[in-house]
């Protein structure tokens, strides 16, 4: 089967609190941002207002764009390159916070001290008017809410089976998606989520205005807690740091945008002998120490 | 001792449905549909020897047949056989009838044909009609009904058409008498056969379909299936599209050739480096068009939008396009300007919706933006996010 993904409507305090993924493993197949209410997102819309985003990287021929999206439940990070270079080009013509909706491809970082990050890769941003922008987080809170009431049937004593749910008219990939994400985030209520969508309907009904700061409604769901400083070096660490640090500034020199892979660095590093575990150990360290920065996740420079 | 049974000819006609090669030879009376006569070359020695094939349908079904050493005249379309005995065999999962030089084929006539009894037919809902059904019983409300006047080989004839609709969904008929359809009207037809057009499944009503008015209990009314259904995106898909549908959705995207295009003057295709698939190199015609893809969150699917509905929603027309764009470099821009224009809007399309290997294509009928009252919206999600809050 080959339909296209569909744009998962979802706001800003949902996609924030998805940390699990469901990773490509062959090369015709898509990745999954999964969220605690079963959101299978590969490709998201949402709307909200944006700052004028921030280029990154030194080489302009391949500017890469961030830029901050709140709703009003919260901030999600925005990102495009050269790869999408007509939402580039959109994200770098807004001046001044407006209002947009944008789709894109949902992105997930894992850090080494096992936090998460979600982004999206913008693939259009579209600026609209306050009836677009209403229109859009009212689409949102429809479908956040029918996630939430699903995501209770199942995680609820006597679940619905899965042929009662298709008799209802419940699509299957929504019921695949609140499925898996019950697997993936067993100690989160659903519940949680329904004041964010208060204070959703409250900006669209006008009782409260649209928010110029970002504001919170941020839902706390348990990761592991992240593990403990790493412990002083000793000489042979020092060695291979200097080894890695040298390795680093070669593939940022040798790279369009100033910046060393973090894949790339972990790769080449592997060659040299230093296993992946190790070479991420020493580049925490590094980070730590200040000598190394990871601006973009990812992207590796010197401090 | 046991008195083995000798195969006879067996004296009953067989109905074509019923055809399975455990049960060779038979006889059978079919009206041929399709026959071409052909000459194979033995490879031993070289000698020629007609064969006649095609097919044959009774009504109840219609299968492949293959005559060796026909008359030289060979047979016509429309004309009724009787065969027997026949031989049948079954090729890629498909019954085959043979007719050998043991074979008596001689001209019956129609009166003959077996007569489909409903009780004999499974009744069938619109949604389970594929290419290649017949012989059907079904039961249905009549949405609409038309006529108009083609032209078939040589004459002008009058093609009657319409839709029908039951629960499961609705399906276009053409028919070439006229059984005085009305809309609104419940029916039931046995006969007839489905063919593709479109890539919908269209139920033909010859001559020997009979219809018969019914009371309609448990069909929907008249009302109901004027209306095109509502479906989301992953109905659609499961269903593999419909005829007459509603979808809803946000445009999120702008599939290529989208925005001002060249087309074909013979047949209306889109041309690719001023050339036509089919016909080679010809004088382009301008168009506007618009393939958007259309998201409810369920799935997305591609609307194929013409010039009107385009320069509506663009609001830009055919000929402000052509004079900006004086030459044919331009167009990457207007496209990149249609795109601003539609994405992000809401729409809601009615028409057709096929489904093949790249997905669900809907071909509109119309198209309108829409606008739910934000109000009395947020005041509905409100009561429903608070209700399970309490």
């Amino acid at each position: 089967m080959s339909a296209r993904e569909p744009a998962w409507r979802v706001l800003a305090h949902e996609f924030a609190a998805s940390s699990e993924e469901i990773r490509a493993r062959g090369e015709k197949e898509a990745s999954y941002l999964i969220s605690p209410l079963g959101a299978r997102m590969n490709r998201v819309i949402v709307a909200g207002s944006i700052e004028p985003a921030e280029s990154i990287g030194r080489d302009p021929s391949a500017t890469f764009y961030r830029a901050k999206l709140s709703d009003p439940t919260g901030a999600m990070a925005l990102t495009a390159g050269s790869y999408q270079p007509r939402a580039a080009a959109q994200l770098s013509a807004i001046t001044e916070r407006s209002l947009a909706i944008v789709i894109g491809k949902a992105h997930l970082y894992r850090g080494r001290d096992g936090s998460a990050v979600a982004s999206i890769r913008a693939e259009a941003v579209q600026p609209v008017g306050e009836h677009s922008y209403q229109l859009q987080l009212l689409d949102a809170v429809e479908q956040t809410v029918t996630r939430i009431e699903l995501s209770e049937r199942l995680r609820a004593p006597d679940p619905p089976t899965d042929e009662r749910l298709s008799s209802e008219g419940v699509p299957e990939l929504w019921r695949r998606g609140v499925r898996v994400a019950r697997e993936m985030y067993p100690s989160v209520d659903p519940a949680a989520f329904r004041p964010g969508l208060l204070t959703v309907l409250d900006v669209v009904e006008g009782v409260r205005p649209v928010p110029d700061e970002t504001p919170s409604s941020k839902v706390a769901v348990r990761r592991d807690a992240p593990k403990a400083p790493p412990p002083p070096p000793v000489r042979e660490d020092r060695v291979a740091e200097a080894a890695l640090l040298e390795l680093i500034d070669e593939l940022s020199d040798g790279s369009m945008d100033g910046y060393a892979d973090l894949k790339e660095a972990v790769g080449r590093a592997r060659e040299q002998g230093l296993s992946s575990e190790r070479t991420e150990e020493l580049i925490d360290r590094l980070e730590a120490s200040g000598v190394l920065e990871e601006p973009i996740v990812g992207k590796l420079r010197r401090a | 001792m046991a008195v083995l049974p000798v195969p006879t000819t067996p004296e009953a006609e067989v109905p074509l449905r019923s055809l399975s090669a455990s049960v060779s030879p038979v006889s059978i009376i079919a009206r041929v549909v399709r026959a071409e006569l052909r000459e194979v070359t033995r490879r031993s020695d070289g000698g020629r020897r007609p064969v006649l094939t095609g097919l044959l349908s009774d009504g109840s079904a219609t299968v492949r047949f293959t005559w060796w050493d026909p008359p030289k005249a060979g047979v016509d379309v429309g004309m009724v056989l009787r065969a027997s005995p026949a031989e049948v065999r079954e090729f890629r999962g498909r019954v085959e009838l043979n007719f050998s030089f043991r074979t008596r084929v001689e001209e019956a006539s129609e009166v003959e044909l077996p007569k489909l009894r409903p009780e004999e037919i499974p009744l069938t809902r619109l949604d389970a009609l594929t290419d290649g059904s017949e012989g059907l019983w079904v039961e249905a409300r009549v949405a609409a009904t038309g006529s108009k006047s083609v032209t078939v080989g040589s004459e002008r004839r009058v093609v009657f058409e319409g839709r029908l609709a039951d629960s499961s969904g609705s399906v276009g008929f053409t028919a070439w008498v006229d059984f005085g359809l009305k809309a609104g009207e419940a029916i039931r037809v046995t006969g007839g056969y489905v063919r593709s057009f479109r890539g919908r499944p269209q139920l033909t009503l010859d001559e020997r379909s009979s219809i018969e008015r019914i009371d309609g209990v448990g069909l929907p009314s008249a009302e109901s299936v004027r209306e095109p259904t509502r479906r989301t995106v992953s109905d659609l898909e499961l269903a593999s599209g419909a005829d007459h549908t509603r979808v809803e959705g946000t445009v999120v995207g702008l599939l290529p050739p989208s925005g001002l295009v060249e087309r074909c003057p013979n047949c209306r295709r889109t041309l690719t480096g001023g050339s036509c698939r089919l016909h080679g190199h010809v004088p382009p015609v301008a168009d506007l068009r618009a393939r958007m893809v259309l998201d409810d969150g369920t799935g997305a699917l591609t609307v194929n939008c013409g010039r009107a509905d385009t320069e509506r929603l663009w609001g830009v027309s055919l000929s402000t396009c052509l004079e900006r764009a004086s030459d044919r470099s331009y167009a990457p821009e207007l496209e990149e300007e249609l795109a601003r224009a539609i994405l992000g809007r809401r729409l809601r399309v009615d028409g057709r919706a096929v489904k093949d290997d790249f997905g669900v294509t809907v071909f509109p009928d119309s198209i309108t933006t829409v606008s739910p009252d934000i109000r009395s919206s947020a005041a509905g999600l409100r009561r429903r996010v608070r209700r399970g809050a309490a």
